[in-house]
This record gives C-alpha cells, sequence and structure tokens, in this order.
C-alpha cells in the first residue's frame, strides 16, 4: 500500500486566487516514480531521493502548486527538497537553464517560490514556476527515520591461520513504513545496489568481499586487568587471543574504512568444514588503522608472574626510589612457536607496592632486564608491552616443555607516600 | 508419528523466477521438502551454542531462485544462517537474503542459477540448547603407584529437536561470544522452547526408543561391540573431538561417552603446606603430568571433574573414594594437579620458641624532655615440625608468607619463591619426624625499610 500522495494542481484555473488551501484541489494524475535511491551514508540519517516526470503548466498568472502528502512513513518534513534538475525536449531530457526576466534578474526556468505547510497534516505545497509548459524532471528528497543500515562481517581463515577470507555485509533494516521496491541502495562505499526492500524487512548484503588478508594473531596477558586465573593458579593469568587486522593496501584491503559492526569468524577444519572460532564487536577501523578482534583465551599457553624482588631506596627526606623485579615463568604448550606481549601497568604496580604515585609513574629499565624482551609502547609509556618469542612445544613425546623465565627490572623513581 | 518436531523447510518458490520486481507471491509456497541428507553439529562446552550444518539437494532453475528457509520450537539465531552451493559452485550465486518481517522464523534466499538440476547445498547456522561436559575417574593401585584414568564427554540434548544420525563434534576450548544464541533467537519473536517434560510417559519412552532403534539400523546394520572412537585435533588454541560415525541423540536426552582411556598411569605424591593458600593443614596432592610418560598426552583435557578411588586390595575388588574436585583444562605435556585435601598421618606444627626485641631507636619529645621508642626489631626462633605416620616415605613442601621487613635465617636450605614468601622441600621418611628450625627478624617503626624477607647467607 502506497503511503504517500505526490498531486500536481494545475493552477492555471485558480487564475487570481493566491490562497494555498483553496488550491488544493487533487487531481488524479500521479506522475509515478520513475526511480527512488537510498543513501545510506550518514551513520545518523537515511537520505531518500525520488526521480518523477512532473508535467508543468505554464505560469501566468499564477504557479503550478504542487502537493505532497504522506502518512504511516517516518519523513521529516523539515528536510524535503523539491529540486528541478532537467526538462524534456524532444525525446530527450536538458538540463534547466536560466532564463532572463523583464528586470534583468537571470532565474532557473522551471524555480520553487515557496513551500507551504498546512496546519495538522503530514503534508506540503511547492509553489513552481514554470517559464514554458513542460515535462520537468525532479527529484524530491528527503530524510526518513527508521530505515537504517548495520554492517557485520564473516570471516573465514585458513587452518594455519596465516590468511583469511573477510566478508562485509550491510543488514537494511525497513521500519519505515514505506515498501521501496526496485531502490537503488547505496552505503556510501562500495557498489550501488538495485533491490527491493519491504515494509518490516531487513535485507541482508554483500558489500566486499576481501581475499589473502593476512592475519596477526597475537596473545596478550595483562595481570592487572584480569587477576589470578584461579585458586589453583593464583600467580597465572588470562591469556587473550586476537586477531589483528591492518586496513591497508598491504594487508589486501585499505579500500575504505570498515564501520563497527559483529565480526564472526571461523576456520577451514582441513576436512571441507569450518569451525566458529569466536566473535567480538569491531570499532570503527580508519585507513590504515588496525581492527582488533577478541577471540577468546588460549588455554596452551601459561604464564605465572611472581615478584621476585622489591627494594625501596631512600633518596632524600621521604623522596624514594621503588625497585622492583617482576619474573615470568612461561610455558607454550601449542604444537606452534607463538609471540607473548605482557602488558604491565606500571601505575598499578606503583600503587600496589608504593601506595600514591602522583600521576604517571616515572620509571627506567634495569639492567636485570632479559635481553630477549622487545618492548612496544602502544598504551603509553606507562603500559610497556613486553614482546617475547616463544617456542613450541617439544615434538619428542618423552620431552617436556621448556619454561622461559624472563626478568622485567623496573625501577620507579621520585615517589613519597 | 513424525518425530523430528523441527520443520526446516527449503522452498522453492518458481513463481517468481521471471519476475524479480513483482512483489506478489512471496507467501506462495511450494510443498516440495528436500530431506536432510546429513547433519553435523560442532558443539561448544564454553557457551551454549552448536554450529549446525545441513547439507540437501536442491533443484534449481535457471536465473533468479527464491528458497524460503523456516524454523520452529528450535532457538536458531537468524544472523547466522549461511547458505552455499556445494556443486557448481561457479553457476550458483547468492545474490541477497531477505528477512520478512510479517514472518519471524523465516527468512528468502535469491539465488541466481545458470544451471538448471539438482545442486547439493550446505546450510550453517547457529542454534542453543545442546551442550558438552568431561568427566573423569581414576582409580589408583591398593599401594597408590598408578591408576587407571578414563575420561567421558557427555553430550546433553536440550534443543527442542531430535537429532538422527548426526556426525558430533565438540570443542574444547573458551571462544568469546558477545551476544547470546538464545537471545539472538528470540529477537524475531520467537518464543523460547520449555525444558522438556520428564521422560517419565510411556508413550514418550517409546517413541525415543523408536528412534534410537530406527537410527542405529540405519547407520551400522547391526549392534556396535564397543565404544566409538573419539578423534582428536588441534584448531587454531582449540581442540576438536570428533565422534567416530553418526549419533543419534533425542530431545531432553544426553548421552555419555568414553573419550580418554590409560592405564597404569604413575604419579607422584606431594605434601604442600601453605597456610596463605590451602589453609593451617598440609594439604596432599597427586600429581602427574599429560604426556606419553604417563600414557596421555594425546589431547589437552578438558575441564571436568575427576572422582579419585582406590582399590582397596581387600580381595573383595572394593574401592576407596579418596576425593572429587574439578580439573582445569590441562595442555599436552602440562602438569595434573588433584588436591586431596588434609591427611590425618601427616601433621604438622610451627611453635615460637622464644622472641628478644634489639636494635631499639628512639627519638626525643619535650615537655619535659624524654626518649620514646620508634624502632625495634623482633627476633624469633621458630621450630617447625612434621611427622609422618604413613607406612612410605613422603615429599613435604613448606612455603611461608612474611610480611613488613624480615631478615631469615635456617641451617636447613631455603629459597625465596617470592619477595616475601620462603619455600622448603623435605623428604620425611616413613614413619618419622623432622624439625625445621628459623631465626626471623622482623624491623618496625623507623628500623622498617623494606617490604620484603631477606635470606640470610647461611639460610641459602
Amino acid at each position: 500500500m502506497r503511503y504517500r500522495a505526490f498531486v500536481i494542481i494545475l493552477a492555471a484555473s485558480l487564475a487570481g486566487s493566491t490562497s494555498v488551501a483553496s488550491a488544493r484541489i487533487k487531481l488524479a494524475a500521479l506522475p509515478e516514480r520513475e526511480r527512488v535511491e537510498i543513501q545510506l551514508d550518514n551513520g545518523n540519517y537515511t537520505l531518500v531521493e525520488e526521480e518523477r516526470i512532473v508535467p508543468l503548466l505554464k505560469s501566468g498568472k499564477a504557479n503550478n502548486m504542487i502537493d505532497f502528502s504522506w502518512s504511516n512513513t517516518a519523513i521529516d518534513k523539515d528536510s524535503i527538497l523539491f529540486r528541478p534538475v532537467a526538462v524534456r525536449e524532444g525525446d530527450k531530457f536538458r538540463p534547466v537553464k536560466l532564463i532572463k526576466l523583464a528586470d534583468g534578474t537571470e532565474v532557473p526556468e522551471v524555480n520553487v517560490i515557496n513551500v507551504a505547510y498546512p496546519p495538522n497534516e503530514n503534508a506540503l505545497v511547492w509553489e513552481v514556476y514554470s517559464a514554458e509548459a513542460c515535462a520537468c524532471k525532479v527529484r524530491v528528497s528527503y530524510l526518513i527515520s527508521n530505515l537504517t543500515r548495520t554492517f557485520e562481517y564473516r570471516a573465514l581463515a585458513d587452518k594455519k591461520e596465516k590468511a583469511l577470507t573477510l566478508r562485509k555485509y550491510m543488514v537494511l533494516h525497513n521500519y519505515s513504513g514505506e515498501d521501496f521496491l526496485g531502490a537503488g541502495v547505496w552505503a556510501g562505499f562500495g557498489p550501488k545496489f538495485q533491490k527491493e526492500i519491504n515494509q518490516l524487512d531487513d535485507l541482508k548484503l554483500l558489500i566486499k568481499k576481501f581475499t589473502d588478508v593476512p592475519i596477526d594473531k597475537t596473545f596478550t596477558f595483562d595481570w592487572y586487568t584480569h587477576g589470578a586465573l584461579n585458586p589453583d593458579k593464583p600467580l597465572a593469568s588470562k591469556i587473550l587471543m586476537h586477531y589483528r587486522l591492518t586496513n591497508d593496501e598491504k594487508h589486501k584491503m585499505g579500500e575504505f574504512p570498515l564501520q563497527p559492526g559483529k565480526v564472526r569468524i571461523f576456520i577451514e577444519d582441513g576436512h571441507g568444514g569450518e569451525a566458529f572460532l569466536g566473535e567480538d564487536w569491531a570499532a570503527l577501523t580508519p585507513l590504515d588503522d588496525t581492527m582488533k578482534l577478541y577471540l577468546g583465551e588460549s588455554r596452551d599457553i601459561v604464564c605465572t608472574r611472581i615478584i621476585e624482588s622489591n627494594q625501596r631506596h631512600n633518596v632524600r627526606g621521604n623522596l624514594y626510589n621503588q625497585e622492583i623485579v617482576i619474573k615470568y615463568e612461561i610455558e607454550n604448550f601449542k604444537d606452534a612457536p607463538a609471540k607473548l606481549r605482557i602488558l604491565e601497568q606500571l601505575n598499578r604496580l606503583g600503587q600496589e607496592y608504593s601506595g600514591n604515585t602522583h600521576g604517571d609513574v616515572e620509571w627506567e629499565k634495569g639492567g636485570k632486564t632479559s635481553k630477549e624482551i622487545r618492548f612496544d609502547y602502544e598504551f603509553g609509556n606507562a603500559a610497556p608491552i613486553l614482546l617475547v618469542d616463544l617456542p613450541a612445544r617439544p615434538v619428542d613425546k618423552d620431552a617436556k616443555v621448556e619454561k622461559v623465565t624472563i626478568r622485567f627490572h623496573v625501577m620507579l623513581k621520585n615517589l613519597w607516600p | 508419528m513424525k518425530h523430528i518436531t523441527t520443520a526446516i523447510i527449503l522452498t522453492i518458490l518458481a513463481g517468481l523466477l521471471l519476475c524479480p520486481s513483482a512483489g506478489l507471491a512471496k507467501n506462495v509456497d511450494l510443498v516440495t521438502l528436500p530431506a536432510r541428507d546429513s547433519v553435523q553439529l560442532t558443539i561448544y562446552n564454553s557457551e551454549d551454542l552448536t554450529l549446525v550444518k545441513e547439507t540437501r539437494y536442491v533443484t534449481f532453475k535457471k536465473g533468479v531462485n527464491k528458497l524460503q528457509f523456516s524454523w520452529a520450537n528450535t532457538l536458531i539465531d537468524p544472523t547466522s544462517v549461511t547458505f552455499r552451493p556445494l556443486e557448481h559452485k561457479d553457476d550458483v550465486e547468492l545474490l541477497d537474503t531477505v528477512f520478512p518481517g510479517q514472518k519471524p522464523q523465516h527468512l528468502i534466499w535469491n539465488v541466481e542459477s545458470k544451471f538448471e538440476g539438482q545442486v547439493k547445498v550446505e546450510v550453517t547456522y547457529f542454534t542453543s540448547g545442546l551442550t558438552w561436559k568431561m568427566d573423569y575417574v581414576a582409580i589408583t593401585d591398593p599401594d597408590e603407584t598408578k591408576m587407571h584414568f578414563r575420561g567421558y564427554v557427555r553430550v546433553f540434548n536440550n534443543s527442542g529437536e531430535e537429532y538422527e544420525n548426526a556426525n558430533v563434534r565438540l570443542i574444547v576450548g573458551t571462544i568469546n561470544l558477545v551476544e547470546k544464541i538464545a537471545e539472538l533467537a528470540k529477537r524475531r519473536g520467537i518464543p523460547v522452547p520449555q525444558p522438556s517434560a520428564p521422560v517419565s510417559s510411556p508413550l514418550r519412552l517409546e517413541a525415543v526408543h523408536g528412534i534410537m532403534e530406527k537410527a542405529q539400523r540405519q547407520s551400522e546394520g547391526r549392534a556396535g561391540a564397543k565404544a566409538k572412537e573419539i578423534i582428536k585435533e588441534g584448531l587454531s588454541e582449540y581442540f576438536l573431538f570428533s565422534v567416530s560415525g553418526e549419533e543419534t541423540i533425542p530431545n531432553g536426552w544426553s548421552k555419555r561417552m568414553q573419550a580418554v582411556e590409560a592405564r597404569d598411569v604413575p604419579f607422584d605424591i606431594v605434601y604442600r603446606m601453605r597456610e596463605f593458600q590451602y589453609g593451617p593443614r598440609p594439604v596432599r596432592f597427586f600429581i602427574w603430568r599429560n604426556d606419553a610418560e604417563h600414557k596421555l598426552g594425546d589431547s589437552p583435557l578438558p575441564d571436568g571433574q575427576v572422582n579419585l578411588f582406590r582399590h582397596k586390595g581387600d580381595g573383595a575388588d572394593g574401592l576407596a573414594f579418596l576425593a572429587r574436585q574439578q580439573i582445569r583444562y590441562v595442555p599436552i605435556k602440562a602438569e595434573i594437579e588433584i588436591n586431596l585435601g588434609p591427611d590425618d598421618l601427616v601433621v604438622y606444627e610451627t611453635r615460637r620458641m622464644g622472641t628478644e626485641r634489639l636494635n631499639f631507636h628512639f627519638h626525643a619529645v619535650s615537655g619535659p624532655p624524654h626518649e620514646v621508642v620508634d624502632g625495634w626489631d623482633d627476633r624469633t626462633n621458630w621450630v617447625d615440625t612434621i611427622r609422618n605416620y604413613r607406612t612410605k616415605p613422603i615429599k613435604f613442601e613448606l612455603r611461608r608468607q612474611w610480611d613488613g621487613d624480615v631478615d631469615y635465617d635456617s641451617e636447613v636450605a631455603t629459597t625465596l619463591f617470592d619477595y616475601r614468601t620462603t619455600e622448603t622441600t623435605f623428604d620425611i621418611a616413613a614413619r618419622s619426624k623432622r624439625q625445621y628450625p628459623a631465626t626471623v627478624t622482623v624491623h618496625f617503626g623507623t628500623n622498617a625499610k623494606q617490604q620484603r624477607v631477606k635470606l640470610k647467607e647461611s639460610a641459602r
């Protein structure tokens, strides 16, 4: 059921009357919608653009009055635009041109003079000047509510987790009150689609498929965020597994920013099927940024954190330095090597062993820090990330897993109670 | 009586092949119901989630085909449903998926096909209501030196669907889910199936037995003589346990299958005294590894309850119950520890044998002038005694935590576990006792400069 009436009133019969209310006599002629486009590039608003061919009479004593009304559709009245774009000449259309009036001013040959809004109605009336009688192609655009889109992703990793195929879907949700048959749909990037979407329907479309996207798989240990693993292992903590995908050309993406949405990750099982690895909400990922997806915990890497020594050195008065050596004992029970990221929140460390740190801690690395640790400062200087390479568990069935022991020697400086 | 309570229907709307914009015939359903050719269940234990993979044969015409997929009385997450052709992949393309607002538990695939004829397709989706868990039974010999160790998987079906002849796979691991499947399934107005009625109705039992017998006849031809093998393989951070062959698990039922078995598994016994962790009495641990040396090591061991018994060796084949404990996931080559709790035959006592105060520090105060103590040391002699009444020698580990600025001395070799915890290990002969003396000096007030234990050279 069509919810909108788009009516043209031939105003010539109303010569001399400037009252809009008395001119709202409906004709039976309803120009059909030539085409409609739904623009979803703005995350907060949906723009609908219709194109119609409207027959106009030559403006004489009065102009053309075009009535536009709607019901049960969530159109934003203040957003409605009427734009004459072309005029038929022969069997073709040409752009609306400027004409010179008697007083020398130039105006478009088809020109919207004003818009009137009747009270208590979902309707408006355009007063349109037309230099000649013509068939005019017009665009009517408006913002519509409850016609929204969300994004979803589906990733399929190869069994070795080296690369994945990432499919990006757009899901249209049409609760606007209007059926859109054969509408052109555009998300603001990617291809345009010609689709039918009825009222109350959801429509899921594949926007883009990225293949061979390299996977950066990481394991992260963060003592102060997750705490003890369980009462049996009070000094171990969770190891979180992430896939990190970079949105750039080098990583086979980089065509447009990736909108927020749920990402479901699957893996080839080596038998022609798939298994589900996990899902996460992806944040907006601009070009050249990294999409970080948390899949779950890795229970085959165990990291135990021990405060090996804790020493205070007086500087002057009640000013002191706190020297702490943190020992990590790490076992990798996986059959592949792994890269572990240990996040040390030094502000929390300072609060635990010194009290008030009076802001971000000042610190320096001590000589007992293991040489094999590489440092990264993705989260800033007060939360360094220690990168440690772990060997795979031994292939020999009788060999035990080697416990990798590393130390982080840190001097927290210039503290006072 | 049709046993399948879920109607999962694939319907081809042939009338719309040439008129994609017709907008009518949305609800015209053909009666064609392609039977499910095969079904595979991948069940996760960390979340209420099962990935169902079905294959079916669908007849396509050239052009755009509308396939309607619908379900009832089952919790399926509509956002997870996928479709892909397994044959003629270059000729069959999924254009889009419509979720009609007027018809919950339905979706329509618009599929363009250049091929006319029957095509094998795969439909996958997430469902809820199927779970599994692991449990273990360990029985030691009377001397407590070796054990017979078995692990069982138990699959529970509360999904509302009868799964006949399904290929069952179980995933070991902790995945991340941002929305529960049962909630997603409810979002488009689907009521949650209520738990099944208790299986007390004779008619119901008869019906279920009928399903299981029929499934067995179809799948095996004759009754199996031994338990099915469960094949284990790694997949990313998870492990996949695949039950060989097919299983039938009626709705409301569960099924327990043996997944792990190892005989004559050697293990160690250790006593641990850690008041801060285990309480005031020493506790006994059985420890072994998930590796080849201990007749295991094929796969990780999932979380599960262990029931530990001992053969009494009394000739009557009787068992004594030793302990029940929930174990956490055990990777390959990692240790398994079972805490049996305190042992009445091993006793630990600690005594303070004398305290002296020394190294006083004073500060002067006025009105009238005098001195007050603001720092001192407490030196205490401790003697710990461990008595072993067992008929075997034992290994005993002692850890003690000390707060404050502490100097520690002992004639027995002692190490520091961490900055405030001392650690010592003893071997104590059968039916004997052992003493552990130590001298502990704690600095108080202005004498306290640190928060750690310092070992004297003699104790190292």
